[in-house]
């Protein structure tokens, strides 16, 4: 019981945080270099590590396919297979599971020490909002720069796919490349998008409040920042399965296959 | 750890400070692996400390991970009876395919992932905070090996959770699982299990623990060997812990991959 009411305290706090934020954005906008900063620094730190997380899920599920489709003799579908499961699936969510550690786990630290060193409230002090000048830019560069790194990451693991199609299953790339769009459709390839897109939100919204509101000492600084990573996988999990509920009705909706 | 400061305009001299910087790592972390597996068996661990260690990693981890892996099963069935569907025009196969996903990779990799950023970022802040206040240095001189004294019962801790977890969250991603395909697919329960049966063995389950064992022993030894190189101020312990977390999660997707291949010359 008290947890439960924690839990809705606690989901109350970020939606409202999240509506602060989108409100300074509609009124008062941040600088655009700001912005790009972010998105530079974010990009920059945690490429390598998002490609090469996406180039490993990629051959993890082309290994693990080819076990399972060269029983039915179906090793052709070998590609198309692997590559839906893993853009619509698996992908998006262990390379976002990634992300949180490195993109939000930098931030949240970054940020609660910020707080706990008050130069937040220096900010506040010197008659600027802190919302407007360290949270907004941050929020949106997150936003940006972590989806087009989970699009890379996807993108590298369909390179990561074939090659280990190339080593394990012995099928050469055009034949792997051949059926994958006869089964990754273009709904199910907008599903694998709005997936990273919804986690980029999650990820930014969750550390940014998590830092924003970090209290007592390195400490603190230290617990805000495992309560980042470990927030940010539980929510993409839920998303996870809710926006493929959603997919599933709008496509039984709309009959598209 | 990446710290390169002085960012050179040469790329040769930079290629240069990044190999020696990284040959330094990779020779630090193997003596603190080294001096670790010395100290496992050239001692009889701390009891107290390593069931308090168990009980974090084990108990306090119990719960979200149980939440989190019963959501990854029910979306993993959903799309593989949507992709059956697609490819042999019925979903007949499904129970077998998803149990095998499930206790081949799901399991195992979610638990050590969700392991990692609760537990390795835990620890890495811990060491590295105690780093920071200078208490490993005091413990130095005390004549007490701060190996033997932290990272062992840490490292036999969190190898147990590990595998213990790992099995928990099989089960009940195979429970998940049944639900969901009884209650949205129409396979009854008895259906699941017989369908289940003629594709997983228990060689499966086995291969699963022997994965969530090595996850086990990489996530304490990369937290501590952040932990106590952590540099000083409140700035350092945040970065330990962001660097343990990547570089764990890192070595577990690269391991996973490297066991399934090993693995799946048993079949």
């Amino acid at each position: 019981m008290k947890s439960g009411v924690l839990f809705v305290n606690r989901l109350g706090e970020i939606l409202l945080f999240l509506g602060e934020v989108l409100k300074t954005l509609w009124k008062r906008p941040c600088k655009l270099e700001l912005v790009l900063e972010q998105v530079w620094h974010v990009t920059i730190q945690s490429f390598p590590t998002t490609a090469m997380a996406g180039f490993f899920v990629g051959g993890i599920m082309t290994v693990q396919f080819a076990m399972l489709v060269s029983e039915f003799g179906a090793s052709a579908y070998l590609g198309g297979l692997a590559t839906s499961a893993t853009i619509r699936e698996i992908g998006p969510m262990l390379i976002a599971f990634m992300l949180s550690g490195k993109v939000g786990a930098f931030t949240s630290a970054e940020l609660g020490t910020m707080k706990v060193t008050e130069q937040i409230d220096a900010i506040r002090c010197l008659g600027a909002d802190p919302i407007q000048e360290i949270i907004l830019p941050r929020f949106l560069g997150i936003i940006i720069s972590s989806f087009f790194l989970l699009t890379g990451g996807l993108m590298l693991s369909v390179i990561g796919g074939s090659t280990l199609g190339i080593l394990f299953a012995g099928i050469n790339p055009q034949e792997y490349v051949r059926h994958i769009p006869t089964i990754l459709g273009f709904p199910s390839l907008m599903s694998g998008l709005v997936k990273c897109m919804s986690y980029a939100l999650v990820l930014a919204t969750i550390c940014t409040f998590m830092g924003y509101f970090t209290t007592g000492g390195a400490k603190g600084v230290g617990r805000s920042v495992v309560n980042t990573s470990v927030l940010t996988m539980v929510t993409i999990v839920v998303f996870d399965w809710g926006t493929s509920f959603l997919g599933q009705l709008l496509m039984s909706w709309f009959a598209v296959g | 750890m990446m710290s390169i400061k002085t960012v050179s305009a040469n790329p040769f001299s930079a290629l240069g400070h990044f190999l020696i910087v990284s040959f330094k790592d990779i020779r630090s972390f193997s003596q603190l692996v080294g001096a670790t597996l010395v100290q496992l068996f050239a001692h009889l661990p701390r009891k107290k400390e390593t069931f308090q260690q168990l009980y974090f990693v084990a108990n306090g981890s119990l719960w979200t991970i149980a939440f989190c892996v019963t959501f990854a099963s029910i979306v993993t069935i959903l799309e593989s009876s949507f992709h059956m569907k697609i490819v042999i025009q019925n979903d007949s196969m499904v129970p077998g395919f998803a149990s095998v996903l499930i206790l081949r990779e799901l399991g195992s990799v979610v638990t050590a992932l969700l392991l990692t950023s609760r537990v390795g970022a835990g620890m890495a802040a811990e060491i590295g905070s105690m780093k920071v206040t200078e208490q490993i240095d005091a413990l130095k001189m005390l004549g007490i090996n701060p190996v033997r004294f932290l990272v062992v019962p840490r490292l036999i801790a969190s190898t147990i959770g590990c595998v213990i977890l790992s099995i928990i969250a099989n089960m009940v991603c195979i429970l998940a699982a049944m639900i969901v395909a009884d209650q949205f697919l129409g396979y009854s329960i008895g259906l699941f299990l017989t369908a289940m049966r003629r594709f997983v063995d228990f060689q499966d389950i086995i291969f699963a623990s022997i994965k969530a064992f090595c996850f086990g022993i990489v996530i304490p030894l990369m937290s501590c060997y952040f932990g106590f190189n952590c540099k000083s101020g409140a700035d350092g312990v945040g970065r330990a812990t962001t660097q343990s977390v990547v570089f764990a999660s890192v070595a577990i997707i690269v391991l996973d991959f490297i066991l399934s291949y090993t693995f799946s010359y048993f079949y």
